[in-house]
C-alpha cells in the first residue's frame, strides 16, 4: 500500500481527540446539516437548488434556535437549582 | 389486482427497498430521480465517514454496542464488514470520540431507513399510477 493509502486508513482506526468542553458542542451542526438535507429531500419530489436550499437553511435554524432556546431553560433550572 | 400482480408488486417493492439499503440513494436512482439519489448518497456516506473518523472504526462494535450496531447496519450490508473488521481487530475507543462516532454513524443508518421508507413509498405511489402532490406544503 502506498503511503497515501495508509494515512487515509490509519485516519480511520485511531480515535480523534475531542476535548469535553463548550466548543465541542459545535460537532452537532455539520449532524444537524446532515438530518435536514436528507430529511428535506424526501420531502420534496421536485429539487430545484434556489427553493431547496432555502428550505434546508430554514429548517436548520429551526432546529439550532430551539435547541439554543432549550439549552438556555435548561440551563436556568439548572442554575436555579444549584445556587 | 389479481394475485400474480399483487406479488409482482410486492417484488418490486422490496427489489426499491433493498436497492435502497444496498447503496444510499440507490432506490431514488432506481426510481429515476437522480438528484435525490446523489444528494442522499453523498449526505449520508459523508456523516457515516465523518462518524468513522471521529470515533475510528472501532465505533461499529456488533458484539458489546448491538443496539448502535442495528442502526449503524442500516446504511449498508457493507457495515457488517466494517464490523467484522473491527471486532477481528485491535481497535479500542472510549469516551467522547466514542459517543460522537456512535451518534454520527447510527444517524446516517436511520436517515437510510427514512430513504429507503420514502423509496418504497414513492415506488408504490408510481406503481398505483398515484402522481406526489408538488403543490403540498414540504414541511
Amino acid at each position: 500500500m502506498s503511503i497515501v493509502t495508509n494515512l487515509i486508513v490509519a485516519s480511520f482506526t485511531v480515535p480523534e481527540r475531542i476535548a469535553v468542553n463548550p466548543q465541542s458542542m459545535l460537532l452537532l451542526l455539520p449532524l444537524v446539516a446532515s438530518i435536514t438535507i436528507v430529511y428535506k429531500t424526501t420531502k420534496m419530489p421536485k429539487i430545484k437548488f434556489v427553493s431547496f436550499v432555502k428550505e434546508v437553511v430554514i429548517l436548520f435554524g429551526s432546529i439550532i434556535v430551539f435547541m439554543a432556546a432549550t439549552a438556555m431553560v435548561l440551563g436556568a433550572l439548572a442554575w436555579l437549582i444549584t445556587e | 389486482m389479481t394475485l400474480f400482480l399483487k406479488v409482482k408488486h410486492l417484488l418490486f417493492l422490496s427489489s426499491i427497498g433493498i436497492l435502497a439499503w444496498l447503496i444510499p440513494g440507490g432506490g431514488h436512482l432506481a426510481l429515476n430521480e437522480k438528484k435525490h439519489a446523489i444528494i442522499i448518497f453523498v449526505t449520508i456516506v459523508l456523516t457515516f465517514c465523518a462518524g468513522l473518523y471521529i470515533g475510528s472504526i472501532a465505533v461499529i462494535d456488533p458484539v458489546h454496542s448491538k443496539p448502535w450496531y442495528v442502526a449503524q447496519i442500516m446504511n449498508s450490508p457493507a457495515v457488517a464488514a466494517l464490523g467484522r473488521i473491527s471486532a477481528e481487530g485491535d481497535y479500542t475507543v472510549y469516551g467522547r470520540p466514542a459517543e460522537i462516532g456512535q451518534i454520527y454513524t447510527s444517524i446516517a443508518g436511520l436517515l437510510n431507513l427514512l430513504c429507503i421508507v420514502n423509496a418504497v413509498y414513492w415506488a408504490h405511489l408510481r406503481k398505483m399510477g398515484i402522481e406526489v402532490d408538488y403543490n403540498v406544503d414540504s414541511n
